[in-house]
């Protein structure tokens, strides 16, 4: 599987491509017993930092560090340009496709995309239906998945909940110019520093109308959760109150802080708590994460929630296909970058044919992620492939299946030295008064030999991601 | 003509520090029913909106330490009798209402009873009225034999509940077979059954000729002149009439006391 990838750092023949010539040759330069001196000092660094990731499925609390590889990947201007253009194409419509769901549904009417799958849909929340947000801007931060299979780019998976993983893209770039400074004064790479700039911009840009000097607060649901390095991190950054739900609370159709110098209003809620959790008044009535009386302070127009509750219908894996449908119908406009073929298992077709071929697909669970619930077919045994087509039989709906895709592949630090292992990328585009993507994102890799699962829960690890000025 | 008198009193054993409500406790704006008079009473903060049903909802905070929380609501309703037929179709699409939720969820023997009671595909009104009498049938009305957390399946096993248990049974049946249906929330003139003027039933969609028809579960019947519509949603936890949450208190009791009487419309 592996040799028949397209690398991105090197050609059939084993050399650099033009793009990676001069960070190939450096490499090659360096002493052995220096690099691995130098991935251990990360190594060090990073558990110093408390760079951790809890991996859920393990034992109860279990917190590793995601393994970093100081092998970057590496992508030519050019090639960036387009892929920024793609992503910024597809998160208009995303944009555009939700204001419509929860105002007139056109698209529904139109018959783009069937009704029954959005509105019968888990993710669809009637709570959102007619509210205003500012901008009509729902998915403030998207995480926008990207592989490169057979030489083109392909959107994997669109994040639009609350994605995580951009506090990697920033310490994976701190770590790189402090183990090899002299790489970044060989050439230009684009920086990605400013990320936390340009996120708090982008939050008070989308500050309810008429709120001059908006503050914006981070609501965490704790210490507990997988990503609360990220959440303290960013807030750290941006200079921002990170808080908890019972740091918040509800007056007269405002969100106040409580603080030591007393309640402050918070106009912009930049959540990292899933939707079921935000408002016990009307979510999960158990939840002792949230604000009780938010949704009618957003309902108001007196906070922006970012993102905004629902977005989870426009990333769900039974309405990604239509994703290419949307920015169709509302830009007017061919994808720039294509979906991954998909098979939606509750069509009937499409599930004959997926059964047919399980040993050769990948199949994915609609409400998964993290890289949990999913059948690699050339990978599974025999059990597992009769196991996902008993559970697909029984509950179709819940499933879609793609092919297997050969993902490109980064030359990386393995125990028998350099070696390829297959790579995404998730770029963070943000959305406000206009679209800002910072050059680059997070690389995952799949560490384990011809192993497609890049997800740092299932043990992938992650790379600096190079963009080339030219 | 209702006249409606709803006073709610929670009663905490200790000081609780800080309670939030929702309430709908504010009839609809609907064509078939006009709010002649209506007056809320309850302590501490209050706003007031239409919620994504379309319901009148209020928001109720209260900051200072307290031991009570008494909420008072009266007025005078129009309910002309013409007929179960709701005409709004509402600001949700009816198809979202084929959304099972937590409390509704289908097994086997929700949707085996519903599928006795279809013939074709979109359900008729002699079909729901079977459904309704169907249910009432298998989950006897008997009251004080529920909890609010109590679920479609396991009121349908345990063969009795409240009239919101009949209501979710029905929710439950009706959508697995594909028909949108909504839980209502609402006062009943009920003459001398006193205990039941704090009412639930349903709403199910009739895609011919496209518009709600009221049913009322526990009653076998469609729902009519009686029936004054608090609210709507997917379940019970979208439409109560309260739904708070508190810091502290300890133990709460709760008090309520409904009365729905006929007034003449002549004067």
């Amino acid at each position: 599987m592996c040799a028949a990838a397209y690398d991105e750092m090197l050609d059939t023949t084993g050399g650099a491509r033009a793009h990676c010539v001069r960070y190939f040759s450096w490499l090659r330069a360096q002493p052995a017993e220096l690099l691995a001196r130098k991935r251990a000092e990360a190594d060090a660094l990073f558990h110093r930092v408390g760079v951790t990731f809890a991996v859920y499925g393990e034992e109860a609390g279990t917190e590793r560090l995601i393994p970093f590889d100081i092998v970057p990947r590496v992508i030519p201007t050019e090639e960036w340009q387009l892929l920024a253009a793609g992503l910024q194409q597809r998160v208009r419509a995303l944009n555009a496709f939700l204001g419509d769901m929860y105002h007139d549904q056109d698209i529904l009417r139109a018959g783009r995309i069937p009704s029954e799958l959005l509105l019968c849909n888990a993710q669809y929340r009637p709570e959102m239906q007619g509210i205003d947000v500012p901008g009509g801007i729902y998915a403030h931060i998207a995480g926008i998945d990207v592989v490169r299979a057979d030489g083109a780019f392909y959107v994997l998976e669109d994040n639009l909940r609350v994605p995580s993983g951009v506090s990697y893209m920033l310490e994976n770039r701190k770590m790189m110019m402090r183990l090899f400074p002299e790489l970044f004064r060989h050439q230009a790479i684009a920086s990605v520093e400013h990320y936390p700039d340009g996120l708090l911009e982008n939050l008070k840009s989308v500050a309810p109308q008429g709120v001059v000097d908006p503050v914006v607060m981070l609501l965490t649901p704790g210490a507990h959760n997988s990503a609360y390095f990220e959440h303290a991190f960013l807030a750290q950054q941006m200079g921002i109150e990170l808080v908890e739900g019972q740091d918040l609370f509800v007056r007269d159709d405002f969100l106040f802080a409580r603080t030591t110098r007393g309640p402050q209003r918070v106009d912009v809620l930049y959540r990292r708590i899933d939707d079921d959790f935000l408002d016990p008044l009307a979510f999960r009535s158990d939840s002792m994460l949230g604000v009780p009386g938010l949704l009618t302070v957003y309902r108001s127009g007196h906070v922006t929630v970012a993102n905004a509750i629902g977005t989870g219908i426009a990333d769900d894996k039974s309405v990604y296909p239509y994703v290419p449908e949307m920015i169709r119908f509302y830009l007017g406009e061919e994808p720039l970058i294509a979906n991954v073929p998909t098979w939606v298992l509750r069509n009937a077709a499409d599930r004959e044919h997926v059964l047919a071929h399980l040993a050769e697909l990948v199949v994915k669970e609609v409400h998964g992620a993290g890289g949990y619930g999913m059948l690699i077919g050339p990978a599974a045994s025999a059990a597992q492939i009769e196991d996902f087509r008993r559970r697909i039989i029984a509950n179709p709906e819940r499933y879609i299946a793609q092919p297997t895709l050969a993902l490109s592949t980064s030359p990386t630090f393995c125990s028998q030295g350099l070696a390829p292992r297959h790579i995404d990328l998730r770029p963070f585009v943000l959305s406000g008064r206009e679209i800002t993507i910072v050059p680059g994102g997070l690389t995952r890799v799949a560490l384990r030999e011809g192993s497609l699962v890049v997800n740092s829960s299932q043990g992938g690890g992650t790379k600096d991601t190079w963009v080339l000025e030219s | 003509m209702l006249r409606i008198r709803h006073e709610t009193v929670y009663r905490y054993d200790e000081p609780v520090l800080q309670s939030v409500q929702s309430l709908r406790v504010t009839p609809r704006r609907e064509h078939r029913q006009r709010t002649l008079s209506w007056q809320l009473a309850a302590p501490g903060r209050r706003s007031e909106q239409l919620d994504a049903h379309g319901n009148i909802a209020q928001l109720l905070t209260i900051d200072e330490p307290h031991q009570e929380i008494r909420i008072v609501v009266s007025g005078l309703v129009d309910v002309p009798d013409d007929g179960p037929l709701i005409v709004e179709r509402g600001p949700i699409a009816p198809l979202a209402y084929l959304m099972a939720t937590p409390l509704t969820g289908a097994n086997a023997e929700l949707t085996a009873l519903a599928a006795r009671c279809w013939s074709g595909s979109a359900a008729t009104r002699t079909e729901l009225e079977a459904l309704a009498a169907a249910v009432c049938n298998a989950v006897k009305y008997r009251p004080g034999t529920t909890t609010v957390t109590d679920t479609a399946a396991s009121a349908l096993q345990r063969g009795e509940g409240v009239c919101q248990d009949q209501a979710h049974v029905f929710l439950a049946a009706c959508r697995s077979s594909g028909v949108p249906a909504r839980y209502v929330s609402g006062y009943l003139l009920s003459g001398d059954d006193g205990d039941i003027a704090s009412h639930a039933w349903v709403d199910a969609w009739l895609e011919r000729p496209g518009v709600w028809l009221g049913i009322d579960v526990t009653h076998q019947s469609t729902a009519g002149a009686r029936h004054c519509r608090l609210a709507v949603g997917r379940d019970y936890l979208d439409a109560a009439p309260v739904r708070g949450v508190r810091r502290g208190g300890g133990r709460e009791t709760l008090e309520v006391r409904v009365l729905v009487a006929a007034e003449n419309s002549q004067q």
